[in-house]
């Protein structure tokens, strides 16, 4: 029975054929297409775009900064008995070593050896505090105190410019004059990865606002993640749903927004002048992150926790689980990865927030790194700040050197990041 | 008898409830249901969607406590003793009542640990080689050992739908409880694998008392000695399961067990 030969049934109306292969039908199938092509090219148009972006930063960011991890450096010969008198192997030996080299003047000594070699004028060659990197070879190796040596020493940062781009005519004349003389060379610049700020760009070194942000950002982790996950577990799970568990949820969304500097003044208002703890200093700059951090911890894991299927409750329910080991044996586990990747954006985020550090003072001058939660410190993004407001043209580089250092910085901690969550991802 | 108006219970009873109301907020579910439960008889549950069996069922071990707006009046007793009182801790009591839902919802972790997380929880087995035959009795009597017994490191979760299930009903019997509550356990498998938890419901019989929703009127046929007919929050009917298939008192369970609606 085929079904055009077979009545309608009663008290329903004659089925209306569908025309498949009509021209209307035709027409809609080819325009679904259409528009289906369509979504097609802009979203691929919007993935380029955004990679042409991301790989002009990268390409700009590489192209200045790259420079900034190389030094010049140019030659200085010392002879070190005749300047020092006679040091007897002796003195150099164990604890008498310190001791040895903080009686030498290498200042003096530094003076009079590029005045010998250089002229009268000769120290414009070099950076103002040659000398210091003079000393820390010196006690690197003290063997060259016996000895005449060859020390290489960083130019000064005009010297240094002209090396790498162009400088000041006078600068450009003196680099010519030294390469003709082939006392000059350029090397990777250690200095910059281990040493801290100061006020020739030619010495700069980022480590000191490196080790901030770590310090800083472990501050931050320890207290908002913590913090942040049980305050998630306590109004998923056992928090009765009413007024005030609804007003704590709208007030966690609204402080997920607040605007960054807002955080800082309340770490200002709070930390600083309620509790008198010392400015510019990392524990500070941890507790204000962590304020701005948190929400975004308690966003995240709510919903990962949410997303963890009911039945899995219900099965360790059913076998005697108590409230607190359903939590902690079952959905923590399964929620982890959530919880993980709302981590990883917030500590994104605190590791490149720059406004409220200002707020709190951790805009200091450091010239060394901090060796505890309460020393001055300064992080990578506010580092970046101050260098891109100097006057003096060498700091153009560094800055774009700390961008380059601050953006590995943050691709490691992701990657780290995503590798754990995915050791922890459970697959079903 | 007219069970809405039991009031003595037989001798072996294990869990009885007298009266029990559940109430979803505003909304009634369960008008005033009294049933009694014992250790020789697989009791089924049946009736259509919506008639409030597995409502009643979850107040049986207190799942529903779950639910804020739920609350339940009435009595309900497991060897005489009021399981809503204060003084039953809820946690030992789920232990003791253990529960098998409709859906397989095996823990994502081995069968192994599958089976093992009930003792450890409760302490059950002093140490390795213990909890080791636990799981492994736990399994034999699952009828799911000789399957598994070469991948107790394999995710649960890998596992057939049936086995699925059958390592549920392992979880819940490897606490040693003392009834077993089974909330549709085969609306999910296949008829191969429902004619397994079937048998399995077979043996498991005597040993623990079983409480089996179904909506397969054949399955309660087969499995159950005892049945019970649930309609719009009440239990129209109690008796053997013989007497409800063949010869029902009421109309309504006739109704829907000729397949009138439901």
């Amino acid at each position: 029975m085929s079904p055009t030969s077979s009545p309608a049934p009663a008290g329903h109306p004659v089925a209306h054929k569908t025309d498949w292969m009509g021209a209307a039908m035709q027409k809609r199938i080819a325009s679904r297409y259409a528009s289906e092509r369509r979504f097609k090219f802009m979203g691929l148009a919007a993935v380029t775009l955004s990679s042409l972006f991301l790989a002009f930063l990268l390409f700009v960011m590489v192209g200045n900064g790259a420079k900034g991890f190389i030094t010049t450096e140019a030659t200085l010969t010392v002879d070190m008995p005749a300047a020092t008198g006679s040091i007897s192997a002796d003195q150099l030996t164990g604890p008498r070593l310190s001791a040895t080299i903080s009686s030498i003047d290498v200042r003096r000594i530094y003076d009079d050896a590029v005045e010998a070699q250089y002229g009268e004028n000769g120290t414009r060659y070099f950076a103002s505090t040659a000398w210091t990197a003079l000393r820390s070879q010196l006690i690197a190796n003290p063997d060259l105190l016996m000895g005449k040596a060859d020390f290489w020493l960083p130019t000064s940062s005009d010297v240094d410019r002209a090396a790498k781009d162009r400088s000041t005519p006078e600068a450009e004349a003196d680099y010519a004059r030294l390469r003709q003389a082939g006392e000059v060379r350029q090397t990777f610049n250690w200095n910059f990865l281990t040493g801290s700020d100061g006020t020739d760009p030619a010495r700069v070194g980022i480590w000191g606002a490196l080790k901030g942000s770590l310090i800083t950002i472990a501050v931050t982790l320890l207290l908002a993640f913590p913090v942040g996950v049980l305050a998630a577990v306590y109004l998923e799970e056992y928090a009765t749903k009413n007024r005030l568990t609804d007003l704590i949820e709208v007030s966690i969304n609204n402080l997920a927004a607040v605007p960054s500097i807002i955080f800082g003044l309340l770490g200002l208002a709070v930390f600083l002048q309620f509790f008198a703890m010392p400015r510019s200093a990392a524990i500070v700059g941890g507790l204000t992150l962590a304020l701005m951090t948190m929400p975004v911890i308690v966003i995240a894991s709510r919903n990962a926790i949410k997303a963890v299927p009911p039945s899995i409750r219900e099965a360790a329910m059913g076998v005697g689980a108590s409230p607190i080991q359903v939590v902690f044996h079952h959905v923590l586990p399964l929620a982890i990865p959530g919880i993980m990747t709302g981590t990883i954006i917030g500590m994104a985020r605190a590791l490149g927030e720059t406004a409220p550090l200002l707020m709190i003072g951790m805009r200091a001058f450091t010239t060394t790194p901090p060796d505890s939660l309460t020393d001055p410190a300064t992080v990578l993004p506010v580092q970046i700040f101050l260098w891109s407001d100097e006057v003096n043209r060498g700091f153009v580089e560094k800055t774009s050197a700390a961008i380059i250092v601050l953006l590995v910085f943050l691709l490691t901690m992701n990657a780290v990041a995503v590798y754990l969550r995915n050791r922890f991802e459970t697959r079903w | 008898m007219v069970t809405k108006f039991m009031t003595e219970s037989a001798p072996n009873t294990k869990m009885s409830a007298r009266d029990v109301k559940v109430f979803y907020g505003e909304k009634q579910a369960i008008n005033g249901v009294s049933i009694d439960i014992d250790m020789d008889n697989v009791v089924a549950f049946i009736g259509p969607s919506g008639c409030g069996k597995s409502t009643f069922l979850r107040t049986l071990n207190r799942m529903n406590d779950t639910i804020a707006s739920a609350r339940v009046e009435g009595d309900i007793t497991l060897d005489g003793e009021n399981i809503y009182s204060s003084k039953m801790d809820v946690v030992q009591l789920r232990a003791r009542v253990g529960m098998v839902f409709q859906k397989p919802n095996p823990f994502p972790k081995s069968i192994y640990d599958n089976v093992a997380y009930g003792p450890r929880i409760h302490g059950l087995a002093p140490n390795k080689a213990e909890l080791d035959q636990i799981v492994e009795n736990s399994l034999v009597r699952a009828g799911l050992w000789n399957e598994v017994k070469d991948r107790l490191t394999e995710s649960g979760t890998a596992l057939s739908g049936g086995q699925q299930q059958r390592l549920c009903i392992a979880r819940a019997i490897a606490v040693d409880p003392e009834v077993i509550l089974m909330d549709e356990p085969c609306s999910a498998l296949d008829p191969i694998a429902t004619a397994k938890i079937e048998e399995l419901i077979h043996e498991l019989r005597g040993r623990y008392a079983i409480v089996i929703v179904t909506h397969n009127m054949q399955q309660a046929a087969r499995v159950s000695q005892k049945t019970a007919f649930f309609h719009l929050g009440n239990m129209v009917e109690y008796g053997d399961t013989s007497d409800i298939f063949t010869n029902p008192r009421e109309e309504r369970t006739r109704d829907y067990i000729t397949g009138r609606y439901g």
